[in-house]
């Protein structure tokens, strides 16, 4: 099982950091990068490196990312844009909607109840929201992927 | 037997070679940065796979954190210098630059 996860998220780790090598556009250089880094602090979290994990989304999908976008604005580099806005109008509400349950679920201390209990360690998702290193890490996630979202949907295009 | 170890170490290899190869073709300077934004995750995921086995290794997993900070350290310093070269020679060019400079 192990094996298929290390594959799997590899696959993914390759295929963005490719994307991002590669891409004509500036903008989806960034966000390419972001899930890159975003997938290689899984692989540090899953792996039981749970600190090097959190670290390095906090430092590379954090603040880099903010770094290299707001560079990236500065220098005039990019257009951004992500070519369908409703599209964009989308994935801004889910990601929105996805943060505030998380914020909910965090900060309201339902993520304790269930840590123990036989019936909730089914599922991967479950695991996911029972656990709270995870809700944490979530967290972080979503509030980054809501950013870029946001501001690419609210930038115009050069 | 493919284990974790060598899908990990082989990513990690071909991120490396990526990066490297983007760093010597790019035309960008930010596209420079972000390829050695690559090479530091490969070197990264080399470093912590070289500890997977039986539990935790301690040490792979601190050589990991120094080289994330220095990684993210020494990527801000240079978009930092890209703002400014861009400021000073308005291109990101690399070819340009050392013509404007000439």
């Amino acid at each position: 099982m192990a094996n298929e996860v290390a594959l799997l998220l590899s696959a993914a780790l390759l295929l963005t950091v490719i994307a991002a090598l590669f891409s004509k556009s500036m903008s989806v250089t960034v966000i390419m990068l972001f899930y890159a880094s975003l997938i290689l602090g899984i692989i540090f979290t899953i792996f039981q490196g749970v600190l090097v994990g959190l670290l390095h989304i906090v430092t590379f999908a954090g603040a880099i990312s903010v770094l290299l976008l707001t560079v990236v604005l500065m220098t005039g580099e990019s257009n951004l844009n992500i070519g369908n806005r409703p599209l964009g109008a989308v994935l801004g509400t889910v990601t929105i909607l996805v943060v505030s349950a998380s914020s909910y679920s965090l900060f309201s201390g339902l993520s304790n109840r269930a840590v123990s209990s036989s019936e909730s360690t089914i599922g991967l998702l479950t695991f996911v929201w029972t656990y709270r290193p995870w809700d944490l890490l979530i967290l972080i996630v979503v509030f980054a992927a809501a950013m870029i979202t946001i501001v690419n949907l609210f930038s115009e295009k050069e | 037997m493919l284990t974790d170890q060598t899908i990990f170490l082989t990513t990690s290899t071909l991120l490396i070679f990526l990066g490297l190869f983007a760093i010597f073709y790019s035309r960008n300077l930010l596209k420079t940065i972000i390829s050695f934004q690559i090479v530091v995750f490969g070197a990264n995921l080399a470093l912590f796979s070289s500890g997977l086995g039986e539990g935790p290794n301690l040490m792979a997993n601190t050589l990991v954190l120094f080289s994330i900070v220095v990684g993210g350290s020494v990527e801000a310093v240079g978009l930092a210098l890209i703002v400014l070269v861009h400021k000073q020679y308005g291109t990101l060019d690399p070819w340009e630059i050392r013509r404007l400079r000439h």
